[in-house]
């Protein structure tokens, strides 16, 4: 009994380290891909005097992804219904050149206006249009939530800490005794400390398959009746097979570092 | 020192803090092997202080202490590990542990030292028939009484066939019965391993027939009584 609690209370607290690391995981990818929808679906609008193609723009400013011409036909054919021919082909020479841009990652919008600065400075273009008001609120919205977790996610880490300095407190009171008689019969450090690293890394492996599964189980029996689009369709943002190891690597310097303080503490005060 | 002296001490003083509080002052004396040694004197004269500067728990605060060749005073720690791990040491407070088998606490100085199960194993059980302890090699200490528990840590202190035993007040918790059976064991072995044996007590046992040294701790200094 004594056995399973003093690991029950080592291994809680790591998993709930274990748990808001994997949150943060799964969190990173899930805003990533939607970061990459907001960024496929804005574009900025380009108004030139003459014809510009995308390695001109890259010059200007390095952000620029892709471009793709408006086609003027269709603008013309918009604007001049009822005009003849002759006059539509004027028309035609007169309009600037049109440019769909996007962009290669979501930005804030003063990365935006200074995108926007950069391109106007060229004599070949007349304007450049952005999209402020949607893009910005979504945008100021997309990293609130984002801090907001962050936060959370730090505060359940710190907690987390605490309770595990807690347990590493009464790790040293009921490994003393034993670690004492065997230094006194010559035990080298670690041997004197080796149930406790066997125990840590116990637990660390535990910890780190236990939380794997509970994510898998998500992945494989939730998400799709989640009801949340971007896990409906990505579940593969939920777990990946590398999170097992990141979260084993994490553990295993958690459990580690808190027994080898535990040990440091316990040195012979010769 | 001499070649047969296991435990040289010379002009030696111990104290857990400074020269004011000294607690051991100007002491010499030469222990040789096989010798069989009480140190008697009052409570709180120094008995316990010096036997754990001959295990290297206290440094000698100057003068000089030699065990088993080695300099107290200048001792490494890889050193004072390897001293440690061919001493036999007997505590008043049997210094068991008590999440461990009687048997794994007798194999305690040899899983220290790397002996395979087997080999612990087999000593294990030599050493509780010796002690006459067998039939308890599974249970744990607390289920044993004070004697016993005291015969599993001479036992222990026999288990790798040290140079030296040091025995802090063995028999300090003891009724009559159990404290003579711990003596009997102890003169067996001083006369059968020719080990050399050093005990910290306040009373020397009637009981004890084999030739004996007797040193005695009185304001501070060390004396031998002939």
């Amino acid at each position: 009994m004594k056995f399973i609690k003093n690991h029950i209370t080592f291994i809680l607290p790591l998993m709930a380290v274990l748990i808001g690391l994997e949150f943060y995981f799964v969190f990173e990818r899930t805003t990533k891909n939607y970061e990459e929808g907001l960024k496929n679906n804005y574009s900025m609008l380009i108004v030139a005097h003459d014809k510009v193609d995308i390695e001109y723009l890259r010059t200007l400013n390095s952000h620029i992804a892709t471009i793709e011409e408006v086609k003027k036909d269709s603008i013309v054919d918009e604007i001049s219904k009822g005009l003849k021919d002759s006059s539509k082909a004027s028309l035609s020479k007169i309009l600037p050149h049109f440019y769909n841009t996007k962009l290669d990652t979501y930005l804030s919008m003063d990365d935006i206006s200074s995108i926007k600065a950069d391109l106007e400075k060229s004599n070949k273009i007349k304007s450049v249009e952005t999209f402020d008001n949607s893009h910005n609120s979504t945008y100021k919205l997309f990293v609130f939530l984002k801090f907001i977790f962050k936060i959370f996610i730090l505060f359940i880490g710190i907690v987390s800490f605490f309770l595990i300095f807690k347990q590493m407190e009464v790790w040293s009171l009921t490994h003393k005794d034993r670690m004492n008689i065997m230094e006194i019969f010559g035990a080298p450090l670690f041997l004197r400390s080796a149930v406790m690293y066997r125990i840590a890394v116990t637990d660390a492996f535990f910890s780190s398959i236990f939380i794997s599964l509970v994510f898998v189980y998500l992945k494989y029996n939730w998400a799709s009746s989640s009801g949340i689009e971007i896990l409906m369709h990505n579940r593969e943002l939920i777990f990946e097979f590398g999170d097992f190891f990141k979260m084993l690597g994490i553990s295993l310097a958690i459990v580690i570092t808190s027994v080898y303080l535990v040990v440091s503490n316990m040195k012979d005060e010769r | 020192m001499s070649n047969t002296s296991v435990i040289n001490a010379s002009y030696l003083n111990l104290s857990y803090h400074d020269e004011s509080s000294e607690i051991i002052k100007d002491a010499s004396f030469t222990i040789n092997k096989g010798d069989f040694v009480f140190i008697t004197g009052p409570s709180g004269s120094g008995k316990s202080t010096l036997l754990k500067a001959l295990y290297g728990k206290l440094k000698p605060f100057s003068g000089d202490l030699n065990v088993g060749g080695l300099d107290m005073n200048e001792i490494s720690n890889k050193n004072l590990q390897k001293l440690r791990q061919n001493l036999g040491i007997i505590f008043q407070d049997y210094k068991l542990i008590n999440e461990w088998s009687v048997e794994k606490n007798v194999a305690l100085p040899l899983i220290i030292a790397g002996y395979s199960k087997d080999i612990q194993h087999t000593q294990a059980k030599r050493l509780l028939t010796h002690v006459k302890l067998l039939e308890h090699i599974y249970k744990t200490p607390l289920e044993l009484s004070g004697g016993e528990q005291q015969r599993v840590g001479v036992a222990r202190a026999l288990s790798k066939n040290p140079f030296l035993i040091l025995a802090d007040e063995p028999t300090g918790n003891l009724d009559e019965y159990s404290s003579n059976v711990i003596w009997d064991l102890m003169e067996n072995t001083c006369e059968q391993l020719n080990t050399t044996v050093v005990v910290v007590t306040h009373k020397i046992p009637n009981i004890f027939s084999i030739p004996y040294r007797h040193l005695i701790i009185e304001n501070r200094g060390i004396y031998e009584i002939h």
